[in-house]
């Protein structure tokens, strides 16, 4: 089922993240959100390690991404998904406060499925996560389990 | 306004990059005056010219030096040739007179003994006197008096011989007697006397004219070697010039380049120290303005009820506020963008790039009534994207600043200004400006009217003065209150050099 896939959302600055959880509640997405506070943790939580060794199987709906966090930055966290066959089908949604054309190029570049810049004003950041949340935790239809190691043999 | 000089050759153009070196060196051209107008020519030359010059000088002094020096050792050889002509025409001059003398003497002898030994003399004078003649002659000129002066000494040995040949035949027929006073006196003695006197007279010429020849080939000698003195010292002043102008043209490229050199280092490490502040600014500054906005929405969301209309007026102003901040940011970071990003250069047909621009604002102009007024407009050389964004700020502010005018009129046109630069204008009828502040319009963050008349940052014309320099181009604008306005932006036409 579709809608028991959680979103995982690394955001290291909790102000931005109880915006983000607020937009999400909205939308009664909420309680899908899985909550990240750094790279590391995002990490854990695909490899099922650490903190998250006991969770349930299976990649998330999709992953949004911080650019600028502790320990493990989102550029990172990105590269170690999409060099590996078993996460790279995970969309990777980049939601950053930078504009910068560097960190759009590399984003893109490293194979990130989207770019959003956190608008300022909150009712369009507001309505930028809930589309994202919509989108990509109801409305998009998420790469089978297993898609990745079928595609990784045929590759 | 400051703009590059761009038709300057390179070197002009470095030399007044830089302040003259030292102004101890004006002081001394200054001081001689009159030559100073020819130094200034000079100077204003190119260095190739200048060295071109100073070779020039140095060839054309040799060619002098070479040209007297082959007149003055012709003039030497010749003068050789005549000294030794003379030498052997004295000495010739010399045996003829001793010749004659001899003649004489045997002859007398003869006339007294009449031993016929005795007439060797007078034999070899009469067989050798024609070869003493011809060769005589031929150590003179003709025409000169020298060879006037053989031609009589013949006229007088031929004398001589002739009336020593007559008392010699009378002596053998007749004896001692009939001669004897012939003996006594000689025969041939005023013959003889005056051959004897045009002998040293022309000893006496020859050695003179010998004398003067000896005297202009010291002179000339002596001119040679000072000449070629003077020619050599002022070759080799000039020669050290031209080394001079050379190696400190050298020097001074050296200098403007390790200079250049440095300062580019110092605009590298500057340009990343501000692209870091910058990606700062882009995303550590706008994380706290989305928090106190989206703080006070959703405290103006959770405590509606409770808040009465001036609460929930001053949360909508700290909401607006901090958008506000963003906006200018994002502004900033625009512009702080639009002077780093490299630049495409192409050609631009700017008639497309209106058309499109005026495509893509047609939603916004729905409700407007704007009447265009588009003419041909010339293809410039530039980057399209940064272009595109003049054109979109001029036509957006000359749609925004006609927004209180029932019927706009928006005019885009060009000015012919030469081959080089393009001039295209944006004109309206909206509601202008104060001249006086014409120079504000193009500052970051100008603004000539109230946020609440017309919205906008303020960073819009800041940016296109910003893409036109970059395009080596000037902006200006024209316009009075009440009575519209026209911007103008200049373009080169060719690629200026960089």
């Amino acid at each position: 089922m579709i809608a028991s896939k959680p979103i995982l959302l690394a955001e290291d600055n909790p102000r931005d993240a109880e915006l983000a959880l607020a937009a999400m509640e909205e939308h009664h997405l909420a309680d899908k959100v899985i909550l990240c506070h750094d790279g590391a943790e995002v990490l854990d939580y695909l490899y099922c390690r650490g903190h998250f060794k006991t969770r349930l199987q299976g990649n998330p709906a999709v992953v949004l991404l911080d650019l600028k966090m502790p320990k493990v930055d989102g550029l990172e966290v990105l590269r170690t998904i999409k060099n590996d066959a078993a996460l790279r089908p995970i969309p990777v949604v980049m939601l950053t406060s930078s504009r910068e054309e560097r960190d759009l190029a590399e984003s893109y570049a490293l194979g990130a499925n989207a770019y959003v810049v956190k608008p300022v004003e909150f009712h369009q950041f507001l309505k930028a996560v809930k589309e994202l949340g919509v989108f990509w935790g109801m409305i998009n239809e998420p790469p089978p389990e297993g898609a990745s190691r079928s595609a990784g043999r045929s590759s | 306004m400051n703009e590059p000089n761009r038709h300057q050759p390179v070197d002009v153009g470095l030399d007044s990059a830089f302040p003259p070196a030292s102004p101890a060196e004006e002081k001394s051209s200054g001081r001689v005056s009159f030559l100073s107008p020819l130094l200034h020519t000079f100077q204003k030359r190119s260095i190739e010219q200048r060295v071109l010059a100073g070779f020039g000088l140095v060839f054309a002094g040799i060619l002098v030096i070479s040209a007297i020096s082959y007149r003055n050792m012709t003039v030497l050889i010749r003068n050789g040739d005549l000294d030794k002509r003379s030498h052997e025409f004295i000495q010739c001059l010399g045996a003829t007179g001793e010749a004659i003398d001899d003649a004489e003497n045997g002859h007398r002898r003869f006339l007294v003994t009449g031993d016929e030994s005795y007439l060797a003399a007078y034999n070899t004078l009469r067989d050798r006197a024609p070869e003493y003649i011809r060769y005589l002659r031929e150590l003179t000129d003709p025409g000169s008096t020298q060879r006037g002066h053989v031609s009589d000494l013949e006229h007088l040995i031929n004398q001589q011989l002739q009336e020593e040949h007559a008392a010699i035949e009378l002596r053998a027929k007749t004896g001692f007697d009939s001669v004897r006073g012939m003996a006594l006196t000689g025969v041939a003695k005023t013959a003889l006397d005056s051959a004897r006197r045009l002998q040293a007279q022309m000893d006496q010429e020859e050695t003179k004219a010998l004398t003067q020849r000896v005297v202009e080939s010291t002179t000339t000698t002596r001119s040679s070697i000072i000449l070629l003195t003077i020619g050599a010292l002022l070759l080799f002043v000039l020669l050290a010039a031209v080394y001079y102008l050379i190696r400190h043209d050298i020097t001074e490229r050296r200098r403007i380049a390790d200079e250049l050199h440095r300062r580019g280092e110092l605009l590298e490490a500057a340009n990343k120290e501000l692209e870091a502040f910058s990606y700062s600014v882009s995303h550590d500054l706008r994380a706290p303005l989305r928090h106190i906005d989206g703080y006070a929405s959703l405290l103006a969301k959770a405590a509606s009820i409770s808040l009465d209309d001036k609460a929930k007026r001053y949360l909508q102003t700290i909401s607006e506020s901090a958008t506000r901040m963003g906006q200018l940011i994002d502004d900033l970071l625009v512009f702080s963008r639009m002077g780093r990003q490299e630049m495409l250069r192409g050609t631009v047909n700017l008639n497309q790039l209106i058309a499109a621009l005026r495509h893509d604002l047609r939603h916004d102009l729905q409700d407007r009534a704007i009447s265009w007024t588009i003419a041909q407009l010339p293809e410039v050389t530039g980057d399209a994207a940064m272009l595109r964004q003049v054109f979109m700020n001029l036509m957006t502010n000359a749609i925004k600043f006609t927004g209180t005018r029932p019927q706009a009129t928006i005019e885009i046109g060009s000015l012919d200004n030469g081959p080089d630069e393009a001039v295209l204008f944006v004109r309206d009828n909206g509601v202008g400006f104060d001249m006086r502040y014409a120079n504000k319009l193009f500052g970051v963050f100008q603004r000539l009217h109230r946020a609440d008349e017309f919205e906008g940052t303020g960073i819009g014309l800041a940016n296109v003065r910003r893409i036109i320099h970059r395009h080596g181009g000037k902006t200006w604008a024209e316009g009075a209150l009440g009575e519209g306005a026209t911007f103008y932006v200049s373009l080169p036409r060719v690629r200026p050099l960089a």
